[in-house]
């Protein structure tokens, strides 16, 4: 559950984001810029979180009263083994040392929905985390460290647990929203996996980052769970798309990888109390900004 | 002479219902402005005919707050209501401080009987502790189960089901003057250990919770599935395993405060004893999720468009024919939308302080000035009988969520409005869940 300290929107102070030129740390630092408020963006190229000397140098950046979004990992296209479970442990690991003995005033760490078991529907904020998956696992246990390295610290954390994002700018390229309308526009076509029968969440990056805009605002705390405003099957993804896209895309059907059809739904009833004046994107509109920025 | 010691709502109903079978009744509390309103007959509490029986029998009452008059009683009902608090944990410090004080009174040979809502093991370790004092006025202890609900309470204490008497040894016989007063009711009576009668007050509410459960989760279903849960239930009533008074009404969850003390009673013991109580843990929580149904209708059918709605809301008591508003949806609600302009209209509670931008009205149109939406949150009677086209004129929009069923849908329909109700597929393809 989140709770917000403050009771109203008050000017975040500088803030320092871990994987600045990733998809959501582009799309933050966006969002922050109207506000004109000092943002520090540090990527992998400035910061290789994986050394240890990062735990020197992110301590040294991180002043008095800063905030600092974590945004920052190896998602599943660059790997989904071991070496890349180990190395973002690495940089959890490097993260929470350099925190703990910071004066950093609230850490909000992006996490993800994979932590749920695949079918618990519908997925809540106290639904238990079961990782079914090595990066699930390391989302997981990066939570773990940076909770134990901050309340020695004694600051707030907010973890954020997203399902699948979609927008403008992704550079990944997983089954969903993205994926869908690239291929749609490249290559006239759309391929789903049987026939696209599963339900999931797609949540617009915009309202991604306000929500993150609001809880740096706001000094929140605890666990979120922040999904797309409805779960719709891929099916309906597709056909959706089909209506934006000119000429309409081929839909072709690709035989399913692994075993039986599982949904997944959320229960946004803690979001909606969390963030009553944010309400989300519906997926068509998200879709048509989308490609409305894609296009241009 | 029966005497009822502690008159919160339970010892009210009791009471009066007590004095109708032509027993002589003393009431006592110690607070002598309550005993001075009651014998006025001004109730705290507001249920259906309580002041039409208590008119009707009130030669047969005595209000005190002069414990010495118990002495008179040969049957003592200890009949004080044990509070929650907002984790639906009993505190029943009141209850053992009550006994404590009114014990030294009684006179030779009268039965003690507790209708509080105490927890298994509560009657054998209380009179464990007061053993010597107990014998030394040579007065018996039972255990009585109260099955009373807020709203139709007089109704079900007049015709009790059965009477479930906790006993330190259920084959000897009952004292003569408990068994008087069991036999003025025509009913069933069940003697049996203390421990079974305080369980089987708790299994009565497990049991109901799982119908309420049962019920709310098969009508979100409904409402998905675009099937109609009113067409279904009647089906389920003439299946003999269910039967005619089943709970099969959809709800906002449990609320009122006795069904929830008892989960939570439950949970506390089941850890205890290490058995698996995993099944009353999803109970609480589709309470919880469904307490919110409004909530995410609204979103879905207002907010996600115009999220500065303004909302009318008529309701606050958590239930038709009682004042209470313990785990109140509508206060839920209330809660849940700090940032919007709200009137809401309760024709039996008046909130002691309102929060910012909410107001309360004085009348169910009076509430629904300027509104986009309006909630229905209590079944009040008299929210059928507004006129819609007026409500319609008066608000600025055309959502109605209804969860109970008040106004009939082909009806808001016929006044442009879009209804959402509990366990009906939402008009227009929005889901109402």
């Amino acid at each position: 559950m989140i709770h917000h300290t403050e009771g109203s929107t008050t000017r975040p102070g500088r803030i320092v984001i871990l994987g600045g030129s990733g998809f959501v740390g582009r799309w933050l630092l966006e969002s922050l810029r109207p506000l004109q408020i000092e943002t520090v963006p540090l990527s992998s190229t400035q910061l290789d979180l994986r050394a240890p000397e990062a735990v020197v140098f992110l301590h040294q950046q991180l002043g008095s009263g800063d905030a600092l979004v974590f945004c920052s990992a190896l998602t599943p296209d660059k790997g989904r083994d071991s070496a890349a479970l180990m190395n973002n442990l690495r940089m959890g690991y490097h993260v929470a040392a350099a925190l703990e003995k910071s004066a950093c005033r609230h850490v909000v760490y992006i996490s993800s929905d994979a932590v749920y078991e695949d079918s618990p529907n519908p997925v809540r904020e106290d639904t238990p985390p079961a990782p079914s998956s090595l990066y699930a696992l390391m989302h997981l246990t990066r939570e773990k460290m940076l909770a134990a390295a901050l309340s020695k610290a004694n600051i707030p954390l907010l973890v954020l647990r997203p399902c699948a994002i979609y927008g403008p700018g992704d550079t990944h390229n997983s089954y969903g929203p993205n994926r869908f309308l690239r291929s749609a526009r490249r290559e006239g076509r759309i391929v789903l996996f049987g026939q696209g029968e599963e339900k999931r969440h797609h949540l617009f990056i915009r309202d991604f980052v306000a929500v993150i805009v609001e809880c740096l605002s706001r000094g929140s705390h605890g666990i979120g769970t922040v999904a797309g405003a409805e779960a719709v099957t891929f099916a309906d993804l597709a056909g959706t798309i089909c209506r934006l896209v000119q000429p309409v895309p081929r839909v072709e059907s690709l035989p399913r990888q692994g075993g039986s059809i599982t949904h997944r739904h959320f229960d946004l009833t803690a979001y909606l109390k969390a963030f009553p004046h944010l309400p989300l994107t519906p997926l068509e509109q998200g879709l048509r900004r989308t490609l409305a920025e894609m296009t241009s | 002479m029966i005497g009822f010691v502690g008159l919160s709502h339970l010892g009210i109903i009791y009471s009066v219902a007590t004095a109708a079978q032509g027993l002589d009744v003393l009431a006592y509390d110690p607070n002598a402005a309550l005993c001075e309103e009651l014998s006025q007959g001004r109730f705290p509490i507001l249920e259906p005919g309580l002041s039409a029986t208590f008119s009707a029998h009130r030669n047969r009452l005595t209000f005190t707050a002069n414990a010495k008059d118990l002495n008179r009683c040969t049957v003592v009902f200890v009949s004080l209501d044990v509070a929650t608090d907002a984790q639906n944990q009993s505190d029943l410090g009141p209850l053992e401080r009550l006994i404590g004080e009114f014990l030294g009174n009684l006179g030779p040979g009268a039965a003690i009987v507790l209708l509080s809502q105490v927890p298994p093991g509560f009657t054998r370790a209380l009179g464990h502790r007061l053993a010597p004092r107990f014998q030394a006025a040579q007065v018996g202890l039972f255990y009585q189960v109260e099955t009373l609900v807020f709203g139709n309470a007089v109704e079900r204490a007049l015709h009790p089901e059965r009477f479930i008497v906790g006993c330190e040894s259920p084959a000897d016989p009952l004292p003569a003057a408990y068994q008087q007063w069991l036999a003025a009711f025509p009913c069933p009576v069940l003697p049996m250990r203390y421990e079974s009668a305080e369980l089987a007050k708790i299994a009565i509410n497990l049991f109901l919770v799982s119908s309420v459960t049962t019920t709310n989760t098969l009508a979100e279903l409904s409402e998905e599935l675009g099937a109609e849960w009113t067409e279904i239930a009647p089906a389920l009533r003439l299946d003999r395993r269910i039967g005619p008074h089943a709970y099969l009404a959809p709800g906002l969850g449990l609320a009122g405060g006795n069904l929830e003390r008892d989960l939570v009673t439950f949970r506390r013991l089941a850890d205890e004893c290490g058995s698996d109580a995993g099944v009353v843990a999803a109970w609480m929580a589709n309470s919880a999720y469904r307490r919110d149904w409004v909530l995410r209708s609204l979103h879905k059918a207002v907010f996600a468009e115009q999220p500065q709605a303004r909302l009318a809301i008529w309701g606050l008591a958590y239930k038709a024919h009682t004042h209470s508003t313990k785990n109140s949806p509508a206060l839920a609600l209330i809660d849940a939308l700090p940032h919007l302009e709200k009137r809401v209209y309760d024709p039996q509670v008046r909130l002691p302080s309102l929060p910012p931008k909410l107001t309360q009205a004085d009348s169910a149109l009076d509430a629904c000035a300027g509104a986009h939406a309006l909630a229905i949150l209590t079944p009040w009677p008299e929210f059928r009988e507004v006129d819609l086209s007026e409500v319609r004129r008066r608000m600025a929009g055309h959502v109605v969520v209804d969860p109970f069923g008040v106004r009939d849908p082909a009806e808001c329909a016929t006044r442009g409005f879009h209804s959402f109700r509990l366990g009906s597929p939402a008009p227009g393809g929005l889901k109402g869940s």
